[in-house]
């Protein structure tokens, strides 16, 4: 999902740019904070195994194959705040040397791929946990379930992104990368998945666990990350969900900028008009669309947690050690 | 694996490897904002920007071939989005824009990273008072990358020399098998690496 | 004043096991002592308790002694710099993006001068032999490489005593002799923990063998060595140099 430069205007590259800088700020503060130092070398390694483990192929069909993102699967090992700035180092490096995502686009790239993924997949990941319990079962399940969410929770951002340039249009855009990402997001769930799966058996107390006495500064900073995604959906997507071409235009008159179809690389027109689909029918059927996808995939994770966990081990509660660092020696 | 763009800075010398970084980094990141606020259609203007790029990269001794490699790599997601783009009012115009901006861009950030050590980009911007939690988590994967990639590579080699049955879902598996041990044993270095921190007298 | 001094060490894993049991001896300034001893003997957990990265937390007890000084809280820089210690793995300890950077990073840590820093990188590549290697990447190096640089990175220290573990388990045979001519030059206390008998005759004058957490035999390295029902009753042998010199 790495923007390249030129798909994205000036006014989306500054706005995201904006978020993004805000957003990785608030995780390097807070990591500063909360993460002990012996696990600070951790962040540079599980950044450079994010980059090792996105150059695995996983094959799909007729030559063509898949790679990892890695949101979630940083989130769940590390928590959400380590995994933000995992995620943007990651994306600034392959921004700057190996040109990949653009420059411009950085702004964008760091806030879906490392803000908009791992917040959303963090949040269903800890609602799932909350509901089912404690287990190795629900950990896979909220593991599936929040990587598929997160995936296509970033596609649709992207989507809003690039409609909002005038890359393509809203209708086509939004429905051909969403649907594009609800099977990508199935796979990467069945990754990850796997991953986590395979940790558990050999480290199980690797996973972050949110500890008992720092359950206070931890609102503060769900809330900032709750209000980024909010606003990356109110700016990026809700004036294309909401059916809002004229509000949109009445700003921009009201601002004082030039509303021109062609002329203007700053803002470009994100309506032409025959793009625009009858605004409430698609709106309803792209509902249904989404509703049957979410819950196809809340099934499929929940199945896959039942194959991955034979029987009698979806009950064991898992305890992470406490959060000390211990020198691991080799005799 | 894909391991083709893994080493992109060649150990050449030339005018433009002797630049001091900063002036390289700001260099194409202006380059860059620059094509991106160019106007539609500017084709004269394009042209310039291009003829300043095989300039810059006939000085650089990169070989040609290794260039035109690289940027005829082309991600499906920017294909995609690139088709999409047709279906609009004036899609070919917009397609032909984007096409030809992002090549641009493209083609100077491969000349970049050419060039450019990336260990000197991370001294740029440690002076440039980027957060020092940033530089260092970017100096140290950049640092093991190769070697877990290396780790990876081993693996999997070991991995495929040991499974007879063949298949997408075993494929799977096997690959998921090796990034969770890649975890574990870098989340095993990652401690060795801190307390050879401490042993030299690293104190947070 | 010994170098180091052990009295009566005890250490058990997280997981309960026993690691190391009651050691107690001394090194005096300037010998140079081999650790030997079969697999998951403690000789790196022995080590790991010389600059004090383990205990984690300390006691009452001090049973750690680097020139005169416990091992434990107050002192904990001063020993770190006076003890290099150098790991098993020469990648988990070159972890700075340049080797200018990496040997600097002891000395950065000591809060001084960046001239003398910069005085210090240049004299400890010079006694490494590398020292048009600065401004290199250590992933580029060869593992002969990487151990030099990492010894430079102590010697940077000032270290007194140079505590190696393993150095050369990784390291084709011309690389070894020139990592042993290296330490030869290099006139500071050492202990060597090594599985390369050869090693340990040819370069230290006496010998701790370790065996199970216990110090089972600590002597002149050629009598212990060539004591072949002492060698074998603890997974060693008796290294060829000995043999050809002393054939029984």
């Amino acid at each position: 999902m790495h923007i390249p430069d030129g798909f994205i205007d000036a006014k989306t590259a500054i706005a995201t740019g904006v978020i993004a800088t805000v957003g990785l700020g608030i995780a390097l503060t807070s990591v500063r904070r909360t993460v002990p130092s012996c696990r600070i070398p951790l962040i540079g390694l599980a950044a450079a195994f994010v980059f090792a483990a996105q150059m695995l192929n996983f094959p799909v069909a007729g030559g063509t194959s898949g790679h990892l993102i890695g949101a979630v699967l940083v989130t769940v090992l590390l928590g959400p705040n380590a995994a933000v700035l995992v995620l943007s180092a990651v994306l600034i490096l392959q921004c700057f040397m190996f040109a990949d995502g653009g420059v411009t686009a950085l702004g964008a790239n760091i806030f879906n791929m490392a803000l908009i993924a791992p917040s959303v997949g963090y949040g269903f990941y800890t609602a799932i946990r909350r509901i089912a319990g404690d287990g190795l079962r629900s950990r896979l399940f909220a593991t599936a379930f929040a990587s598929w969410c997160s995936t296509v929770a970033a596609s649709i951002v992207c989507a809003g992104q690039l409609a909002l340039s005038g890359t393509a249009a809203w209708g086509v855009c939004f429905t051909v990368m969403t649907g594009v990402h609800m099977l990508i997001g199935i796979g990467e769930a069945f990754i990850t998945t796997l991953v986590v799966a395979g940790v558990a058996r050999v480290r199980p107390e690797l996973f972050f666990e949110r500890s008992q006495s720092d359950l206070h500064p931890r609102y503060g900073e769900l809330t900032v990350y709750g209000l980024l995604v909010s606003l990356g959906l109110c700016v990026f997507v809700a004036p294309f969900a909401c059916g809002w071409p004229d509000g949109l235009e009445k700003v921009a008159a009201a601002l004082g900028f030039e509303y021109k179809a062609t002329q203007s690389p700053v803002f470009g027109s994100p309506f032409p008009e025959y793009a625009v689909p009858a605004v409430k029918s698609a709106a309803v059927s792209t509902v249904i669309a989404g509703c049957i996808g979410i819950v196809v995939a809340f099934v499929l994770a929940y199945l896959l947690a039942r194959f991955l966990t034979p029987q009698g081990k979806s009950g064991a509660g898992l305890k992470s050690e406490d959060d000390s660092c211990h020198a691991a020696p080799s005799a | 694996m894909q391991r083709h763009l893994l080493n992109p800075y060649q150990h050449r010398q030339s005018p433009i490897h002797r630049f001091p970084a900063a002036v390289k980094l700001a260099g194409a990141v202006f380059f860059v904002f620059a094509v991106v606020l160019l106007p539609h259609s500017a084709w004269p203007a394009y042209a310039m920007c291009g003829a300043a790029l095989v300039l810059v990269a006939a000085l650089s001794r990169i070989p040609a071939i290794q260039l035109a490699g690289k940027l005829l790599l082309v991600e499906p997601f920017a294909i995609g989005i690139a088709i999409l783009s047709l279906v609009q009012k004036n899609g070919l115009h917009v397609f032909a824009d984007m096409l030809v901006k992002s090549t641009l861009c493209l083609f100077c950030m491969v000349l970049l990273s050419g060039t450019t050590r990336f260990t000197d980009i991370l001294g740029v911007l440690r002076h440039c008072r980027i957060p020092p939690l940033l530089v260092t988590t970017l100096a140290l994967m950049h640092r093991y990358l190769f070697l877990l990639v290396e780790e990876t590579e081993r693996m999997l080699r070991a991995r495929k020399s040991r499974t007879f049955l063949r298949g997408r879902l075993f494929a799977w598996r096997s690959s998921a098998t090796v990034i969770s041990h890649l975890f574990v044993r870098s989340s095993e270095r990652a401690e060795r690496i801190y307390s050879a921190m401490c042993a030299r007298g690293w104190r947070t | 004043m010994n170098a180091l001094e052990i009295a009566n060490l005890s250490y058990r894993y997280p997981d309960g096991t026993q690691a190391l049991r009651n050691l107690t001896f001394s090194v005096k300034e300037g010998e140079i002592v081999g650790v030997i001893g079969p697999n998951g003997a403690g000789k790196s957990t022995l080590f790991l308790h010389l600059n004090g990265l383990l205990p984690q937390r300390f006691g009452e007890e001090e049973t750690v002694r680097v020139f005169g000084l416990p091992v434990s809280e107050p002192n904990l820089d001063e020993i770190r710099a006076a003890v290099g210690l150098l790991f098993q793995d020469p990648d988990d300890q070159l972890f700075c993006p340049t080797v200018r950077e990496d040997v600097a990073f002891g000395p950065s840590q000591m809060g001084i001068s960046d001239a003398e820093i910069s005085a210090r990188v240049t004299k400890a590549l010079q006694q490494v032999g590398l020292s048009e290697f600065e401004d290199r990447t250590p992933h580029h190096l060869s593992r002969g490489e990487k151990r030099r640089i990492c010894l430079a990175g102590v010697l940077a220290c000032n270290a007194r005593i140079l505590v190696l573990d393993e150095p050369t388990s990784d390291l084709d045979p011309m690389t070894k002799r020139d990592f042993r001519a290296l330490l030869r030059t290099i006139e500071s206390t050492k202990m060597i923990s090594t599985h390369d008998l050869e090693f340990v005759a040819e370069l230290c004058s006496r010998v701790i063998l370790l065996d199970k957490g216990k110090i089972v035999a600590d002597g002149p390295s050629l009598e212990l060595l060539s004591d072949q029902s002492l060698m074998i009753a603890h997974g060693l042998e008796v290294p060829h140099i000995i043999r050809h010199l002393h054939p029984h």
